[in-house]
């Protein structure tokens, strides 16, 4: 093993918090089950480094191999960033025959035509998820292994997701994927969020949607039943309807686990009809960010509570309508047929 | 608009009926339970409403009710907000001692103090008593439900001791903050 | 009053007088009982009355309008900057039996022993070895506003490391003030006692447990948590929001949170030019006295509360406002303050008095 590769592997192997360590090494495969016993992962870090290095040598494993470790440790654990969707558009005719084989080649060539040092590696999942590998370097410079970018793409799907991408390397990504994929443009999806699994499943529609037919029933299967017969509800059918309209809004049972959603509000003052400002031309800015551990979830509760008004207001339901969490508000021009504040990108 | 009131329907044999009024809907139901079980001698009906006035169509199936409480959450300002728009619901009688407002997490010292006056500031204009309620602890609810039943016997006619207006008004006093006059 | 020990080491003389204490004062209203004069009825039906305090039903309805000045001209301008530093916790405290500012040199000393011995207390440690913290009290001048109230006293816990090369290490930070405070309220103390009853710490959790209890043996004085409730926030919105034209707020940022399941965080940063405009078509400027009433400031939160609302259908009031923040300073529900700039301080720690003054119990 060379200097580079130690410094990636202790790298890599910091990043691991101990009890992670055994799970890591065997999902990457590269050492014997004997040699994966005779280690000690309680051993503080630095010395499991300088024994986990000799195997390593005794195998006669490369960078190569070391990047494979990092790689099938992010493929674990996905949540170790920030990670941004982008969406391919205007498939061309063959777009839908692309296979894995093709889409890894194609990738590779593209890339290595306009960066002349750059590392590309991918796997393919068994959901169908191909994770990519980048690091970068330029005509001067090395592959720079220490911050790569990871790209997740589904195959024959429009979304990619991307972490720790640089805007300067951000044209030869989009170049490659367009035409790896055989799309003709590539914009970003104005959705990020920590956890990758919540983006595929609010972009992909994987999750139980609720749509605006057969109330009657749904509102008789959840009606609980009073603890007592001589305790009533008054409110019981306006707390069913509260519930129906979060559940079409934001979807019924286990909801995407987004983190957050920002709104940066260009909008005229709209507050009581006496104040002044009401009249004023100018804007009233400002930025909304809503924050939770299950933004969805809350939004929901927060409607059928009734701590928010039904119908929910597009602004919150375009979260999973679009599959967006990032939003500019500005008032409607006067004339456009649009009858909710415009979204701009 | 329709307003609540208290001798528009026949009264049941041996029957009480009160209605909790809670904006966020968090303690109302706990507490109901607490009254129905607690109650062994008399039937004790529990209607359970966010605001008021109740919907027109549960107008027929629902009993005379005798006391009206509102619960106020002291930690959220809507509640309050709530509880004193949905005043305005209520018949005349009800001020004769048919209502009373329990509220909660008064000890909890991120409350505005402010929040806590003007709920006693309410309660002491329509004449009627504040219940504090712990409602973190089964103790506390258990004791609340008694508080409750022991003013719904009275307002319902069911208690021997005394009137209601007059039973009321005797302890209304000692929740009218004494420091009202000095402001 | 709990009685009161008397510890030995007061028979100290003043060894050199740096500031008067205002409790030497001729106990002319020592009788008068403060607040609610009337005994609490029987309580019936097993009302509890949910008095926390006597000054509760003092709550002002208006005040002046935060007025930057330069306070480095009154203060030592290094103290300020320590002041400015940190992220403060803050605590109420009772009035504080027979504290001298003129003893502050002793404290230091007895506080060091204190720590070290509680350090010490159930472990075997090498004598001589451990010696390692270091007191400091000092006065900080110029804070107070009134006559009536006691000049603030600043403390700094700085471990000595063991090689003596080393330059001692602040670890623990922590100052007891009390700024424009009920005058009708101190002057009521009784002779010997001094109210600071705003206290601001900043450092390792068990070093404030050790102060306080330090504090607590020694001047017969209780601390407890001081929350800042929405009214307090509201109010900390609109003067800093109107102190914009003067001096940049850069943002003036809001921060709920909602009892949903799971809970809701919501920050809303409003552009502070924006902001103030509309402080300003709610608050008319009086030339002479430019006092603001709690109706404006309730009429401000609306006005932003309203606009969030058209635009998400969120009730706001149906939360708990947690932070308020400006380039000026932030202060969060729990009771956390950051001073972002030293021109407003007068305004923020009368405030802060005024609310650990309602938490005391007289």
């Amino acid at each position: 093993m060379d200097e580079q590769a130690r410094a990636i592997l202790q790298r890599v192997i910091r990043k691991i918090p101990n009890k992670k360590l055994q799970t890591a090494l065997r999902a990457w495969d590269h050492l014997s089950s004997e040699q994966l016993e005779s280690l000690d992962y309680a051993q503080p870090k630095w010395l499991f480094l300088e024994n986990l290095i000799s195997r390593c040598e005794e195998n006669r494993l490369s960078l190569k191999d070391v990047t494979k470790l990092e790689m099938a440790y992010y493929i674990d654990n996905p949540s170790k960033g920030t990670w941004h969707a982008y969406q391919l558009f205007q498939a061309e005719g063959d777009a839908v025959s692309v296979n894995f084989t093709q889409f890894r080649e194609q990738l590779k060539a593209h890339l290595k035509d306009v960066v002349r040092h750059v590392s590309v590696r991918t796997k393919k999942l068994e959901d169908g998820a191909v994770w990519i590998r980048i690091a970068w370097g330029d005509n001067f410079s090395k592959p720079n292994h220490l911050k790569p970018t990871y790209v997740v793409h589904y195959l024959q799907t429009s979304y990619v997701f991307v972490l720790n991408l640089m805007s300067k390397h951000k044209p030869f990504l989009y170049q490659a994927l367009l035409l790896s994929t055989r799309h003709v443009s590539i914009k970003e999806a104005q959705l990020s969020s920590r956890s990758l699994t919540a983006m595929r499943d609010l972009l992909m529609r994987q999750y139980q949607q609720v749509f605006p037919t057969n109330q009657e029933r749904t509102l008789k299967e959840r009606n609980a039943p009073p603890s007592h017969p001589s305790i009533e509800k008054e409110h019981a059918e306006c707390a069913e309807r509260r519930h129906q309209m979060a559940c079409e809004a934001f979807g019924d049972g286990v909801l995407p686990k987004l983190e957050t959603a920002v709104y940066k509000l260009e909008t005229k003052y709209r507050g009581n009809s006496n104040n002044t400002l009401n009249d004023k031309d100018e804007l009233f800015r400002g930025v909304v960010m809503f924050s939770s551990s299950n933004l969805l979830e809350s939004f929901r509760h927060c409607v059928s509570a009734g701590m928010a008004e039904g119908p929910v207001t597009p602004l919150l339901s375009s979260i999973t309508q679009k599959g967006r969490n990032s939003f500019v508000i500005t008032d409607k021009v006067p004339g456009a047929a649009s009858q909710t504040p415009a979204h701009k990108a | 608009m329709a307003l609540l009131t208290p001798y528009s329907k026949i009264p049941e044999l041996n029957t009480a009926t009160v209605l909790l009024v809670e904006n966020e809907e968090q303690f109302q139901s706990r507490l109901a339970d607490a009254i129905v079980q607690q109650e062994k001698d008399i039937n004790v009906n529990v209607r359970l409403a966010r605001k008021l006035p109740l919907p027109v169509e549960n107008s027929e199936t629902r009993p005379r009710i005798d006391l009206v409480v509102f619960i106020v959450n002291l930690l959220s300002e809507r509640s309050l907000q709530a509880a004193e728009s949905s005043l305005s619901h209520l018949g005349p009688d009800y001020f004769l001692g048919k209502l009373c407002f329990l509220v909660t997490d008064a000890r909890c010292g991120a409350v505005p103090q402010e929040r806590l006056l003007s709920v006693r500031r309410l309660a002491a204009s329509h004449h009627c008593p504040v219940i504090y309620a712990e409602h973190q602890t089964e103790d506390g609810i258990t004791m609340t439900a008694m508080r409750v039943l022991t003013i719904l016997k009275v307002s319902a006619g069911l208690s021997p001791v005394a009137t209601t207006a007059l039973y009321l008004s005797t302890f209304t006093r000692c929740t009218f903050p004494s420091d009202f006059d000095e402001d | 009053m709990a009685t009161v020990k008397w510890p030995h080491f007061f028979h100290f003389s003043a060894p050199h007088s740096v500031v008067n204490t205002p409790a030497h004062r001729p106990d002319t209203r020592r009788s008068k009982s403060y607040g609610r004069s009337c005994v609490e009825p029987p309580s019936l039906f097993w009302q509890t009355p949910g008095h926390l305090t006597t000054l509760g039903h003092r709550i002002p309805t208006s005040r002046r309008a935060a007025k930057s000045h330069n306070i480095t001209t009154k203060v030592d301008p290094e103290q300020v900057a320590l002041l400015i530093k940190n992220e403060w916790k803050l605590s109420h405290v009772t009035p504080l039996y027979r504290f001298r500012h003129t003893q502050l040199k002793l404290y230091s000393k007895h506080l060091a022993a204190f720590i070290i011995a509680e350090k010490q207390q159930g472990v075997a440690v090498e004598v001589g070895v451990e010696a390692g913290f270091k007191v400091t009290f000092s006065a900080v001048l110029g804070i107070a506003e009134t006559k009536e109230d006691a000049e603030t006293v600043f403390i700094q816990v700085h471990s000595k490391p063991l090689f003596s090369a080393d330059t001692p290490k602040a670890v623990w930070r922590g100052w007891l003030t009390c700024v424009n405070g009920d005058p009708e309220y101190l002057r009521s103390l009784p002779p010997d006692f001094v109210s600071l009853p705003l206290f601001c710490s900043s450092g390792p959790e068990y070093l404030t447990a050790l102060v306080k209890s330090w504090f607590e043996r020694t001047f017969d004085c209780s601390f407890g948590s001081l929350y800042l409730n929405s009214t307090m926030l509201n109010w900390l919105a609109a003067l800093w929001t109107g102190c914009h034209p003067t001096s940049n707020i850069r943002y003036l940022k809001l921060a709920w949170n909602m009892p949903s399941q799971p809970p809701l965080d919501i920050a809303y940063t409003v552009n502070p030019q924006d902001a103030w405009e509309l402080w300003n078509s709610i608050h008319t400027e009086d030339s002479t006295d430019d006092r603001i009433n709690i109706e404006e400031v309730q009429l401000f939160m609306n006005g932003l509360e309203i606009h969030f609302f058209r635009h998400f259908k969120i009730y706001l009031s149906a939360g708990t406002l947690t932070k308020v923040s400006t380039a000026l300073g932030s202060a969060h529900h729990d009771g956390k303050i950051k001073i972002g700039s030293s021109d407003y301080i007068t305004t923020l720690l009368t405030l802060l008095t005024e609310c650990a003054l309602m938490k005391t119990p007289v």
